[in-house]
């Protein structure tokens, strides 16, 4: 019985001089893998042009019915999203919606820092959404 | 006259004042000790290592909002911290922290006082510490804070009679009750070897009456809540928090004097006020330790444990002191 | 002649100790508890309900959030009971994997309850150890899946994307790391201490006749000493293929309960090495075309697959009318789903048994006439999770 004790504290003791595994955010940020489901992204083709084409299947398949969108014929004919809005309130961020997606238009990004003071800060339209334009080389972020 | 009484005020500041500083700083190193115990690293945030924490709860504490639950009876929830936290310093008055130094060309004693019943006033001081939570959780009103200071009451008085009864062997050794006394009859062998089972029983009935883990029922935290401390806030609370830590160190620095040797050196020659915070701040770690490893003992088990296991080892410890004495030479 | 009262305590419905939002009414003679009355239903949010109005495809990510401490067994409970009503072949690729998953799972559920077991005892540095075991399996969720509590990863068919890349070398180095952590870190500070078993053995005993009448399940079923698993008696998903043995107890008391806990994490290790060693190729979905999305690459370029992938999306499948019941062995005991099916794309009825909602009642009997001290062990035990108790 003693030394069930005894070695009770040398666990604890021991445990004292590991490593500690905390990671002190926000000066250090977990690398998550590419698969993480946090923020959506709209992508675009190599020549700038959006990919989405409204079809309207990821507001369709969204069980929160958090997507809204609208779509509409550009000057060449080609269906485009008019406008695109998602609410990060009341999304899941289950990744059906990138699943459904049939011309990999949507995408989730590693992001996950959406905090906000308002509600309606949390409503991201096309313009938050939208990978910016080819040249530049990051990620867009609100 | 006048240079007595100049004395015993300054000695009054700087003893208060290093015990206070020393029990804020002993928060902070029961946070960082249990968190690097168990893989994090404790409170790191505010100042290098945290430094600074205990001086941001104490001003946190201080700036709260004083509730007082409507039905609880005022003027015994206002006393209730008072009467827990005087006893837990008028303790520190007989705590030999040192032997005679000259400071300033001056001969002062490290201690307030030596009373000739040092002991016994110690004991009986800390006995009425018990009153202070017994009236706050009946005076809060509220079901946890009862159960809480009911459970906390009988436990204290329970093991209060072990540690009497454990200090008894010291007391046959060294033939008389002056705390002063007490560590210069340990200079040839600290009481710890000869007393052994008496050190174990004292250990454990201290904390037991600290009311720590593996004794913390009545601040079983998943249990009780917070036991009979729930309703209390800002400075009230402060004050318990204050009258357990003052306990801690008080209760270490009983443990050093009179097991541990109080200022003796240990080989390496420093001075002795030195080695007396190193060997209260050695049984304060070992405290904390124990409330890292262990789970908390279930009440009824934990009155059995006192009653049927402790109290007849530390009679039987008294017993057996006379045949330690003959070994040792005391006799 | 003053008379005496019990008193009424209202362990509420936030309290650092009942799992969850769960408020129990006791009746306390001194230390005793004479009566006790469960209240449940704080974290009601109508899910039965919601699955009346969403296809059968939409429904999965609402299942993760149930008991959302082991989501993948429930998804696997909802895709297995779907696919038994449409009588779909998963293949092997699947199985495997669905059976490896479900099984690091079980692992990090149990994980979770050693850790909030010992905090409620008081061992406050247990819950640390536990977690830091407990990250790695997120890790590999999070590879596989992206998200480390409600995973999502199954689907009707099969699963949702292939295995990653690296995952078998997650999984080894887990599978090398966990046995050591087990013995040194759990067992040498809590199973042999003392005060642990004078806390556990003992208390909140239920004899087996009172276990199979009040029909319990899982490891409370099994501490009891009646040797009852789902993954033997109707075995699913191949689970009779692997070698693995059923962990019992004795007594039913709460030690006991620990103990087949922490077997059924050996076994739980024992299965996935062996689900490691035989992953298989192929494919990971059905090849059925009306339930299962066909492969992106085939969408961009095939007709067909495109049509078939509007209409799975957009409207789902009509299952065949009638109702079925299927149940898998979850961390907690017997999971199961059952399905009442009109021939439309949404279920007609949902229902989902959850085994912590039929545990959560032998509390009564297992608690009256005990200390509250003896209560909280003995719901630490318990292990409910009122995401499943009121869904």
């Amino acid at each position: 019985m003693i030394k069930a004790l005894a070695e009770g504290l040398s666990v604890t003791l021991k445990h004292m001089f590991k490593k500690r595994n905390t990671v002190q955010y926000p000066e250090q940020r977990r690398e998550y893998s590419p698969r993480f489901r946090g923020r959506h992204k709209l992508n675009r083709h190599e020549d700038g042009s959006e990919k989405c084409v409204g079809c309207y299947l990821c507001a369709v398949v969204c069980p929160s019915k958090c997507i809204e969108l609208q779509a509409a014929e550009n000057e060449n004919g080609k269906r485009y999203a008019e406008w695109y809005e998602i609410q990060m309130g009341r999304c899941i961020f289950c990744g059906f919606c990138v699943e459904a997606c049939p011309v990999e238009a949507l995408d989730m990004t590693p992001f996950y820092e959406m905090s906000c003071y308002s509600r309606e800060g949390l409503i991201y339209e096309k313009k938050d959404l939208l990978v910016p334009m080819p040249e530049k080389k990051e990620v867009g972020s609100k | 006259m006048t240079e007595f009484i100049i004395i015993m005020l300054v000695k009054m500041i700087v003893i208060f004042g290093a015990v206070m500083g020393t029990m804020t700083y002993i928060t902070l190193a029961e946070r960082k000790i249990l968190g690097y115990m168990q893989i994090r690293p404790g409170p790191n945030r505010v100042g290098p290592w945290g430094l600074l924490q205990p001086i941001a709860d104490g001003i946190k504490l201080f700036l709260k909002e004083d509730i007082i639950p409507d039905h609880a009876s005022k003027a015994v929830f206002v006393i209730a911290p008072a009467m827990a936290l005087i006893p837990a310093v008028m303790t520190i008055a007989v705590v030999p922290f040192g032997p005679e130094m000259t400071v300033f060309g001056r001969k002062v004693t490290a201690y307030m006082a030596d009373v000739n019943i040092g002991l016994l006033y110690i004991f009986s001081v800390s006995s009425m510490g018990v009153y202070g939570i017994v009236l706050a959780g009946w005076a809060s009103e509220s079901k946890y804070s009862l159960l809480g200071g009911l459970r906390s009451s009988a436990q204290m008085i329970s093991y209060e009679l072990s540690m009497g009864f454990a200090v008894v062997g010291v007391l046959m050794m060294s033939q008389s009750l002056s705390m002063v006394k007490i560590i210069e009859a340990q200079k040839g062998v600290w009481f710890i070897i000869p007393q052994f089972f008496g050190f174990v029983i004292y250990i454990i009935a201290a904390i037991a009456e600290l009311n720590r883990t593996p004794f913390d029922l009545p601040e079983g935290e998943s249990e009780l809540v917070s036991g009979y401390f729930t309703e209390y806030s800002s400075m009230k609370y402060a004050m318990f928090m204050l009258a357990e830590y003052i306990n801690i160190i008080t209760v270490s620095g009983i443990v050093t004097t009179l097991y541990l040797g109080g200022w003796h050196s240990f080989f390496i020659p420093l001075p002795p006020l030195v080695w007396f915070m190193i060997k209260l701040l050695a049984v304060v770690f070992f405290m904390i330790w124990v409330r890292a490893t262990y789970p908390r003992f279930r009440y009824d088990q934990l009155m059995t444990f006192g009653w049927k296991v402790l109290l007849p080892a530390s009679i039987l410890n008294i017993l057996f002191t006379p045949l330690f004495m003959k070994i040792f030479g005391y006799l | 002649m003053a008379e005496t009262k019990n008193m009424i305590l209202n362990m509420g419905p936030q309290h650092p100790s009942t799992h969850g939002v769960l408020r129990l009414i006791l009746e306390l003679d001194g230390e005793t508890v004479v009566k006790l009355t469960p209240d449940i239903g704080y974290l009601h949010r109508g899910v039965e309900k919601l699955g009346e109005n969403l296809t059968y495809h939409q429904f999965i990510p609402l299942t993760d959030r149930e008991d959302y401490l082991a989501s993948l067994s429930n998804n696997l409970a909802y895709c297995m009971t779907v696919e038994k009503l449409l009588d779909i072949e998963v293949p092997p690729r699947a199985m495997v994997a669905r059976v490896l998953l479900t099984e690091l799972q079980r692992i990090a559920s149990h994980l979770i309850w050693l850790g909030t077991f010992g905090l409620d005892i008081g061992a406050m540095s247990l819950f640390f150890y536990c977690m830091r075991e407990r990250e790695l399996l997120l890790d590999i969720f999070e590879a596989c899946a992206g998200s480390r509590l409600t995973i999502n990863y199954f689907r009707i068919g099969g699963i949702a994307k292939d295995l990653p890349e690296g995952f078998e070398k997650q999984v080894r180095d887990f599978i090398a790391v966990f046995p050591e952590r087990m013995k040194n870190d759990y067992e040498r500070i809590f199973q042999d201490n003392k005060i642990v078993r004078i806390r556990t053995e003992g208390v909140g005993i239920i004899s087996k006749k009172d276990a199979v009448d009040l029909g319990l399940s899982g490891p409370l079923l099994r501490a009891c000493g009646v040797p009852w698993d789902i993954r033997k008696s109707n075995p699913y998903c191949g689970y009779e293929t692997y070698d693995f043995d059923i962990a019992t107890g004795k007594v039913g008391d709460v030690f006991d309960r620990y103990m087949v806990r922490m077997e059924e994490m050996r076994q739980s290790l024992k299965i996935v090495r062996q689900a490691l060693d035989r992953l298989p190729g192929g494919a990971f979905l059905a090849d059925d075309p009306k339930v299962c999305l066909p492969a992106k690459q085939k969408v961009m370029t095939e007709m067909e697959a495109l049509i078939h992938h509007f209409k799975i999306v957009s409207e789902g499948f009509e299952p065949p009318a009638g109702e079925v019941y299927h149940s898998i062995e979850t961390p907690r005991g017997e999971l199961g789903f059952y399905i009442v099916s009109d021939g439309s794309n949404k279920p007609y009825r949902l229902r989902f048994r959850p085994p912590s909602f039929v545990n959560l009642e032998s509390l009564a009997k297992m608690a009256e006439g005990k200390l509250i001290g003896d209560l909280i062990a003995i719901i630490g035990a318990l292990d409910p999770v009122m995401g499943e108790v009121d869904r």
